[in-house]
């Protein structure tokens, strides 16, 4: 009878020579995704909201969304704009950043008007007394093919007067 | 293309994933592991195909699965020193009816687990082991005193 079995090596396979390190690459590896498991729980991936805020002597322009989605998630953008003096003819201007990759499921309650300026859309909000306060809710999906960092900028204006405007980024994970 | 690119990153994902967790994980086949196959099946299928329902990227995705499948093994059966890398090595558990604790333990098996084993493969007592072998597959071979 042969010393081992056909195949085995007794000095790699049973004393493990060559092989001790090999446990500590598996925790390693494991503790890489684990690591990626704990940055999701803190939101690295999506898709808890955040607001950012813009103020200024007419108004005030606020946006609550995710600052990151997935592909094929649904989502939504709450703009509130708060009226501290009258604004006549209020208008949300939003760059391309809004829409590209992305699916718009619905906008409400819609604009009076909707409209393309120099490549940007155009939202108008109509006349919003002082102290008044519009929020308008836009439903979105991720395209799933859609990738990658944006920013978005959002600017307020009183028929072509701008009012005030705001940035921020949303980030957007295959 | 994108399917192509998920489809093979969902691929070395699950193979990534086979080759660390263990072969404890991978040799029993439960109840509970069948469920979860599936579960995870259902997973990879979404973030491959997403909401693609064309037969065009089944095509795409099964294929890109199957041609690094076969990829893989051309790999594993023309060069020898990435065998231990892709498949795996296997461990000596007993030796002339020697249980190798240290051994047992890398893989996080018991001892009770071994003799489950062993039972079932018609062996009643360690005693009468002279070699168990954990293979790559995560099967435990038994071979008798004679």
């Amino acid at each position: 009878m042969a010393d081992q079995p056909d195949g085995i090596v007794l000095r790699r396979h049973r004393d493990l020579e060559g092989r001790r390190w090999h446990p500590w690459l598996r925790r390693g590896l494991l503790g890489l995704i684990a690591l990626v498991l704990v940055l999701a729980l803190f939101d690295i991936f999506g898709q808890a909201s955040s607001t950012t805020r813009a103020e200024a002597g007419a108004a005030t322009l606020s946006v609550s969304a995710p600052g990151a989605v997935r592909g094929g998630l649904l989502f939504q953008f709450r703009i509130t704009t708060e009226a501290h003096t009258e604004l006549r003819d209020a208008r949300l201007i939003l760059n391309q950043a809004w829409i590209d990759g992305l699916t718009v499921n619905t906008i409400e309650p819609s604009p009076l008007n909707e409209a393309s300026r120099d490549g940007n859309l155009a939202f108008d909000l109509g006349h919003l007394p002082a102290g008044s306060k519009h929020v308008l809710y836009l439903d979105y999906q991720v395209n799933p093919t859609t990738v990658g960092s944006r920013t978005l900028r959002l600017e307020l204006q009183d028929g072509e007067t701008p009012v005030t405007s705001l940035e921020r980024t949303l980030r957007i994970f295959p | 293309m994108d399917i192509v690119l998920r489809a093979a990153l969902a691929f070395w994902l699950i193979y990534f994933l086979t080759r660390i967790v263990g072969r404890r994980e991978l040799s029993a086949v439960g109840p509970f592991d069948l469920i979860m196959l599936i579960v995870l099946g259902d997973l990879v299928q979404q973030g491959v195909t997403q909401s693609d329902y064309s037969v065009t990227g089944l095509v795409l995705a099964a294929g890109t699965i199957a041609i690094l499948q076969v990829g893989v093994s051309y790999l594993n059966y023309r060069f020898k020193r990435l065998r231990p890398l892709l498949e795996g090595e296997p461990i000596v558990l007993v030796d002339d009816g020697r249980v190798l604790e240290r051994n047992l333990g890398r893989e996080r098996l018991t001892r009770a687990e071994l003799e489950e084993q062993a039972r079932q493969s018609q062996i009643d007592s360690l005693d009468k082991v002279r070699w168990a072998v954990l293979e790559a597959s995560g099967q435990i071979s038994f071979i008798p005193k004679q």
